[in-house]
Formats: structure tokens, sequence, C-alpha cells
């Protein structure tokens, strides 16, 4: 018994042991910062099994084909819902299956409080490329950001010209703007929460006063912020996705009518492009701006699961994706901005500077801690 | 150790268990309350638990806390109305919409059902085929025939013109386009041949000998119908109601596709909002659901407890004379082939044609391609996928998956509900059988939303329930309740001797069962496989919350493709999914004479 008792003891000995030195994902990640490209090719390419990713913008499918091709890995590359995605983790995570290598995700409020305070995942930021990345970018790490702008049907006689946003609240377009409902998209719900800061809200009671000259009459709403999303939601037609939003608007039947929505979708062949104007193209031809903001955008994040069994691959993966080559299945198009300032933006768009400075961004924590308050407000004109 | 029972006690112990029906009822005694009840205890955990992610932030507390937070912000929050707009009026127009869609395939049904069994109608073939086809089909199939043929620019988001607008120059008004007129209307069209089934199997059996003696006392047609063949049929049209009722309540695509373009929320629709960000107060959502289900339940059993009475009304009825329709047989008959054709060929064809055409709206030549079904490499479409769907490892995979979950399901749920059935029949009146005779039934009363989401709830716990084990348990559980009904028609059709005569030349349990039993009841039992074969393969509420990816199943795909927006490859694959079905159907129908009419339905 007494031997049994020992050889117990060594045996948990050994495990606590075992545990203290095997390095956890976090570890590797931080220690992969230091690595050059061969050194990452070196590692990843020693790894086994499929690599697998996730993502919630379709086009990850096509970068980790590209990504799978150029070293000759096999991979498994998922477009999925953001929730979608966070089940995933913590299932993969806390039943400690074998799951995802690295995840691409959107919504930063739920990535900061579903993945990142409890550890799901893990930042990385490519020795090769950290040069070339604003610091604010880095941690979580930002791969791109995406835009939801202001875009109107161009057809009829009745052709919105918007240059401030409460216009959008008046009469005339009761019903005739497109918004994907918010219940349905978080970054949705997080462009009308980061409204409701003193930021936002003073920049739109000035902005109300621009337009009508007079100061803005609060009433009930708490600030200029909760006033104008009742208004516009008020004036809101809903629907599920943006690219039937987009398709929609460009019918010609859709005169008068105008849409938030990602920019990006213009690329859909089911959309009537020249149908379309983007607001914020118009302001800037013509050196004005739209009031007080011209649509919002969104960081799209890069970063490697704590539950990895290719921590290496998935990290190469990421600095491939920071590339221009691996950026390719997003840059193609308009409507997607890298954060890798050596990658230039197309020629018919926008530079990723400009757009920051007339569309509204995500904070965090600001989101979460205002979070229920703005959804129970939100919900009531979603009725 | 010492033997808690007593000799006596053991003997009796013994021969209970010496009795393969009290074998049965014991082992799915202890099953169905580990697969129904316990999740039930389960998930109502879950509604006083903090998870992480927003709700941890909302009550600044740590995920696994005990909260009255979620119940609360549902049942008693007054700021911006919140549990106003977010629980009571989802809650009344889940309600209005589930009486009225039970009203309307109540009348529909039950009006084709009285056409067919007690006139002369013309087309009786062709209509008695082709009103079960809603049903056959999924439910969305309806609703997104419904947006396409009456949306037009002045309704909801109005931006394109719908079939009736665009061809017909008829502009419907919103009301009929969207919210709780349509989903009432597509509801009831959905579930109008289960009226059809369960009140026609009545009135074809009935016995016509107190119509005609009616008849020959002068009564008016119209007093007869509403004093005699009504009165007769009056359970059937309760349980009609009730299970149409709890069906309607947990319905999911329909109201998304009609109600959220003009804001029409039901308690389902709500679930699904909340669950991502606050789960505990979607748990209440599908709790509140289930206390409904029970309650039908309660009520079904009250209303059909003294159904005997009215069963023995059928046997050896003489033959039924059929009433002449004359003059109103034509218009009627030609009506109703053409208002089938509208809710059951039509869609088929437009989905066909939608899954061809490449700018929404452009039905010219030059704008349709079979890209979406064969193409290769159509990186210019942007929509996704880059392959035809019948070209793509992922279509086919799905399609592949979603026929083993419906085999697997089907086997399972199947072969349940003949021991079941067994077991029920044989000790009838025994509160064993009672019993499971209830629980077996009971996951039918659950809205599959909330069953899903119980065992979402319940994966998270235990560690083996993920991928395919948690779907196709969750299907066989669901499904069950048909089969079961099914075994248990069919053995009570069975008179006792045939078993007893193979008990006294000694064949043993299984062989009575598989060479003796089985085979008499084929076609009966066969429909107890067959149902839930076809409603998993169409089933999407059940197993949105736990399919691992959305590309797991075709039901699950079409619905994200749909969230996409990618509608061409959603058109094609929902057609793929209502041929597989009809195919499933036909054959099995072909070779071995079971069919869906001939169970429960759901």
């Amino acid at each position: 018994m007494k031997k049994f008792i020992a050889l117990l003891l060594c045996a948990l000995l050994a495990l606590t042991a075992a545990s203290a030195f095997a390095e956890s994902i976090a570890d590797i990640c931080a220690a992969g910062e230091a690595l050059t490209h061969d050194e990452l090719v070196e590692k990843a390419l020693a790894e086994e099994g499929t690599f697998i990713v996730y993502g919630n913008t379709s086009r990850i499918v096509t970068a980790a084909e590209n990504f799978g091709a150029l070293y000759g890995i096999a991979f498994e590359g998922s477009n999925l819902k953001d929730a979608e995605i966070y089940t995933k983790l913590s299932a993969e995570i806390e039943g400690k299956a074998k799951g995802a290598d690295m995840v691409m995700i959107q919504d930063g409020a739920s990535l900061q409080s579903m993945a990142l305070d409890t550890g799901y995942l893990v930042n990385f930021v490519p020795a090769s490329v950290k040069a070339n990345i604003a610091e604010g970018d880095q941690n979580p790490l930002i791969h791109q950001f995406i835009n939801k702008v202001f875009i109107w049907n161009n057809k009829g006689e009745n052709v919105p010209a918007i240059t401030n946003v409460w216009q959008l609240t008046e009469p005339q377009f009761k019903g005739n703007i497109l918004f994907k409902t918010p219940d349905a998209e978080q970054v949705n719900m997080n462009f009308l929460v980061m409204l409701t800061n003193e930021e936002w809200s003073g920049k739109l009671a000035e902005a109300y006063k621009n337009l009508y000259g007079k100061e803005i009459e609060l009433g009930e709403f708490e600030n200029a912020g909760y006033k104008w999303i009742a208004e516009f939601l008020a004036n809101c037609s809903f629907g599920n996705s943006d690219t039937t939003l987009a398709e929609e608007l460009s019918q010609e039947t859709a005169a008068g009518k105008a849409g938030l929505f990602v920019l990006s979708k213009l690329r859909s062949s089911s959309v009537y492009t020249e149908n379309l104007t983007v607001g914020q193209y118009v302001a800037a031809e013509v050196g004005t701006i739209i009031e007080p903001f011209s649509g919002f955008m969104y960081p799209m994040y890069a970063l490697v699961s704590s539950n990895a069994s290719r921590p290496y691959t998935a990290m190469l993966f990421i600095e491939y994706l920071m590339t221009a080559d691996g950026f390719k299945p997003w840059g193609k198009s308009i409507g997607a901005y890298s954060t890798n300032t050596e990658i230039a933006p197309l020629d018919n768009d926008l530079p990723l500077s400009d757009w920051k400075a007339s569309l509204v961004m995500e904070d965090p924590e600001y989101i979460l801690d205002n979070y229920e308050d703005v959804y129970s407000f939100v919900t009531m004109y979603l009725q | 150790m010492q033997n808690p029972f007593s000799a006596k006690q053991r003997a009796k112990l013994r021969a209970f268990f010496s009795k393969p029906a009290n074998v049965i009822l014991v082992v799915f005694c202890v099953l169905l309350c580990m697969l129904t009840l316990y999740p039930l205890i389960v998930l109502f955990l879950e509604t006083i638990t903090v998870h992480a992610g927003k709700e941890a932030r909302a009550v600044k507390l740590t995920a696994g806390d005990f909260t009255l937070y979620s119940l609360e912000r549902i049942f008693a929050t007054a700021k911006n109305q919140y549990s106003k707009l977010t629980f009571y009026e989802p809650l009344f127009n889940t309600l209005a919409v589930a009486v009225t869609a039970s009203l309307i395939s109540i009348v529909f049904g039950g009006s084709v059902a009285w056409l067919i069994t007690r006139t002369n109608l013309k087309f009786k073939k062709f209509i008695s085929t082709v009103f079960v086809f809603p049903y056959i089909m999924p439910a969305w199939t309806l609703a997104t025939w419904w947006q396409t043929f009456f949306k037009n620019v002045n309704a909801g988001a109005g931006t394109s013109n719908g079939i009736m607008a665009a061809v017909f120059g008829v502009n419907m008004p919103e009301w009929f386009v969207y919210g709780f007129f349509p989903i009432s209307m597509v509801l009831g069209l959905h579930y109008a041949p289960f009226a059809y089934i369960l009140i026609g199997g009545i009135l074809r059996n009935m016995d016509a000998n107190l119509e005609e003696a009616a008849t020959i006392l002068k009564t008016s047609r119209v007093r007869i119908l509403w004093r005699i063949t009504l009165p007769i049929v009056r359970p059937a049209l309760l349980s009609t109601f009730l299970l149409v009722f709890a069906s309607s309540m947990s319905a999911y695509s329909v109201p998304v596709f009609l109600g959220s373009p003009v804001r029409y929320y039901v308690l389902s629709t709500k679930m699904m909002s909340l669950i991502n960000n606050y789960p505990g107060q979607g748990y209440i959502i599908a709790g509140v659901m289930i206390i409904f289900g029970v309650a039908i339940l309660a009520l079904n059993q009250y209303v059909t407890g003294s159904r005997k009475s009215y069963t023995t009304v059928t046997g050896k009825a003489a033959q039924i004379s059929l009433i002449n329709l004359r003059k109103a047989n034509l218009p009627i008959a030609i009506g109703l082939t053409v208002l089938l054709v509208l809710v059951a060929v039509v869609p088929l064809l437009t989905f066909a044609l939608e899954s061809v055409i490449i700018k929404a709206g452009d039905y010219s030549l030059s704008n349709m391609t079979l890209d979406f079904w064969i193409g290769r490499n159509l990186t210019y479409l942007d929509q996704g996928d880059s392959t035809g769907i019948l070209l793509s490892a992922k279509v086919i995979k799905a399609l592949g998956f979603s026929l083993l979950l419906a085999l697997t399901c089907s086997f399972f749920a199947g072969t349940c509900g003949v021991l079941v059935g067994y077991g029920v029949v044989k000790r009838r009146g025994s509160k064993l059988a009672t019993i499971v005779n209830n629980l077996s039934f009971f996951p039918y009363l659950m809205p599959s939303l909330a069953f899903g989401a119980i065992y979402l709830a319940l994966s998270t716990r235990v560690p083996f329930l993920h991928g395919f084990t948690v779907l196709a348990l969750v299907g066989s559980v669901k499904y069950l309740p048909f089969a079961s009904r099914s075994g248990i028609n069919a053995m009570l059709q069975l008179s006792g001797e045939i078993e007893e005569a193979a008990v006294i030349v000694g064949v043993p349990w299984p062989k009575r069962m598989l060479r003796i039993l089985f085979p008499i009841q084929k076609s009966s039992f066969l429909s107890g496989y067959l149902l839930p074969m076809v409603s998993c393969m169409r089933e999407l509420s059940l197993f949105v919350l736990l399919v691992p990816t959305s590309n797991t199943l075709l039901t699950t795909m079409l619905m994200q493709y749909s969230e996409k927006g990618w509608a061409q490859f959603g058109n094609a694959i929902n057609l793929l999914i209502i041929i597989v079905v009809l195919l499933v159907n036909g054959i099995v129908n072909k070779l071995t004479g079971a069919s869906i009419d001939k169970g429960v339905g759901g």
C-alpha cells in the first residue's frame, strides 16, 4: 500500500512538473513575435495535422486556400457567424477537443468579453510586419477595417443628397432607409452604442445646429446620440443581409431610397452598381463632408486560438494575411482596408486615414459598459 | 451485503421482468426521463446562471454565479419598456399567430378532408396527393414564395416588385405581404395536411348510418353537417388545433422571413436574437414555450381522454354514400386544383427560376446561367461559393450528412416507436404504460427551437454531446412521438391472440416481434420510420443551435446563404432539399406502402 501511495505521489509530481513546463500557447506566441519569417516557416512545416481556420468573412476560405497551396499545408477553412465562432471556441477549449488554430473575427466588444477576458484567443504580431502596423492596431491585432457607409439610389427625380445625418431622420425618409437589423449583426449595434458617448453625441448636437440653425431640443432623450438613433431607426426598413440590401437598393424601383451597409457589397455581381451613389465618395470629390459621419468602421481581428494544435502555422498564416499577397482576396475590391501601411488602397477607393476621419469607430470598453442600456433603448425602435 | 428484497419480492420482481413489455416500459421510462426531464432541469439552472460575455458585464459577476438578473430583465423591467417589448408583446403575437394558423388549417384541411371523403368531387387523386406537399416541404418554402410573389414597392423595405406587382400590376398592402397575416396564413397552409389527415381519417371510417337516417328524416344538409358530422369529428378538430398550435408556436423560419421586415416579433425570433448576447434570457423564453407545450399536452389528454367512445364509431361501417356536389363540383374542384398548384407546385418553379438568374428582377435570357448549379470557378459572381451546388464538395458533404442524420434518427426513433407501441399496448391501463405513453409524446410539444436550446445547454455539461452525436440524439428524441404514435396505433389493431399463439408454441420474443408482429403491420410501422426521416431532412429550428457549423446540414447551410444574401445558391439548395424529401417519400411509399398520412404528422 505504501509503495502504491509513493508511486501515486511520484506520478502526481511528474504530472504537475510536466504541466508547469509545458508551454502555453500564449507563451509560444509571445516568443514567436521574435521569430523571423524563415524561422516561422521552418517551425510551421514541422507541425502535423490539419490546420483549422474559423472566420466570419467568407473570403477567409480563399485566403486559407492560397496559403495552403503556397506552403503545402493541409487546411480546413470555415466561414462562420461570430456567435457560432464563440460557441465553438468555448466548446472546444473547455472540452479540450481539437478545434480552431486561428480565428478571424469582427465585433471588438464581444471579442474582449468572450475571448480575450477568458483567454480563448491569444494575440500575435509578426515581427516582419510589425513596423508597418500602427501601435493602436496591434493589440489585439487588427487585420483590416471594414466600413458600412451611407449609399443611396441615384435614379428618378427624387435623388437624395445627404450632407448631414439629421436629414435621414426627416419624414421624407420614412421607411426609405435600408439597414440590417442591429439584432442580427453586433457591429451595427456597436455603432449605435458608440453614438451615445460624449464625443459623438456632442458632434451630433453640433451637426443638428448646423443643419437647422437652432439648438437641439432633447426632450425625453439623454443626449443627441439617443435622439438620432431613435429617429433614424424609426425611418429604417430592416433587412437580414447586407448583400440583399445592396441588391435591393440598386434596383431602379428603389428610387428615392438610401441605405447604410457594407461598402464592399458593391462588388457582388447581382448589384446594379451604376444605380448607386456612395455618400463619402461624393463628399470627397467636392471637398465637403457628411456631418458628422458618413457611416461607421469596424476592425476584423486575427488571433491564435489558445487551443491551437498548430500554433506556428497559425502565426505564419497571420503573417501571410498581413502581407499584400495574403490580403488579395479582400484587396481586389473596394471596402476593405489593410492595417499594413505598405498596402495601398485601390485607386477607386479612399485611403484608410480618410475613412477613419469620417466614420464612427468602435471602442470595445465603452460598448461593453453601455451595451445593456443602448440595447434596450434600441429594442424600443425595432418594434 | 444483505439483499434488500425479501424472497417474495424477488419472485415478484422476477415475474415482472420476465415479460418483455415490462422491461421495455421500465427502460423507456428511465431513458425518456433522462432525455426529457433532466434537460429541463438543466434549462432551469441556465436561467439563473451568469454567462460569460455581456451578461457577466451587466451583472458585474463572474460566469457561473447565481443570479436573478435574466428573470428580472425578461419579466419585470419597465425601463425602455424592455419586458413588454422583449417578452409580453412577442408572447401575444405568438399566441395570435398560433391560434389563427390553427383555425386556418382546420377550416382548410377539414373542408378538403370532407370533400375528399364524403363527396363525389372530381380530381380527387390529384388533390389528395398534392395536398400533403406543403407539409412535406420545409415551412420556409411557402414563406419565401409568399414574399417573392407578393412583395412590392409599397410594402416593407419595398425596393422591388414581386410577380404579383410586376406581372399583374397589383400592389398588395403591407399587412398582406408582411407580419401577422402572412405568417398565420403560411403556417396554416403548411399544417393544413395535419387537419386533413386527422379529420379525414375519422370521416373516412365514420358510420354513415347516422347521416343517412337524418337524410331520410328530411333533415337539411347544413343541419346534418352541424349536428351530426361536426360533433363526430370534434375530438379530431381539437387535437388538430392543439397540435398545429404547438407547432406554429415554435416556428422560426416563417416569422423570420415574413415578420422581421416590418418589425413583427414572436417568441422564437426574440429567443434567437437574445441567445447570443444574453443566453439566460433566451433560455427563459425557451422555458415559457415549453410550459405552453406541457399545458397543451395536458389539455389534449383531457380532451381525447374520452376518445375511445368515438373511435368505436368506426369498424364495420356500411358503404358511405357520397354527397353529390352537382353543379358546384367542377368549380370547387378547379378552384382547389388551382390553389394547390399555387401553393405546392408554383413555389418549386419559382425556386428553379430564381436559381438561374444573375441580377434579381431581370428575367431575360441574357441574365440567366446554370452556373449556380453546375458552374466552376465562379469568382466573378463573388457569392461565397466558387462552384455550382451539384459540383460543390461542401454541398455534397452536407447532403450526405443530412441523409445520414435523417437515416440515423429515423432508425432510432422508428425502432423505439415500435418497442414503445408494443410495451404500451401490452400493458394498457397500467400506470407505467400511461407514463411512458405521455413521456414518449412529450417531445412533440417541446418547441423545436427550445428543445435545441436545452440540448445546447446540456452539451456544455456533458462531454461527449457534440457534433453528430447530439444532432442524432436530439432528432431521435424529438421525432419519437411520430414513431410511437404509429407503433401504438399499429399494435392496437393487432389482436392479442396472434402473439399468444406464438407464446404457447414457445417462440422467443425477438422472433415474435420480427417474424410475426412486424410483418403483419409492416406499413404502419414503416410509417413510423418514414415520418422522422422526412421531418429530419427538412428540419431547421431543432438543429440550428446545435450544428458544429452552418455548413453541416443542407438546411442550416440554406439559412446561412439566405442570411448572407446568396439568393441563387440558396434557391438551388432549397430545391435540392425538396426534391430529396419528395424522392425519399415517394420511394418509401412505392416500396412499402408506408405513407405520411398514416402518422400523426408534425
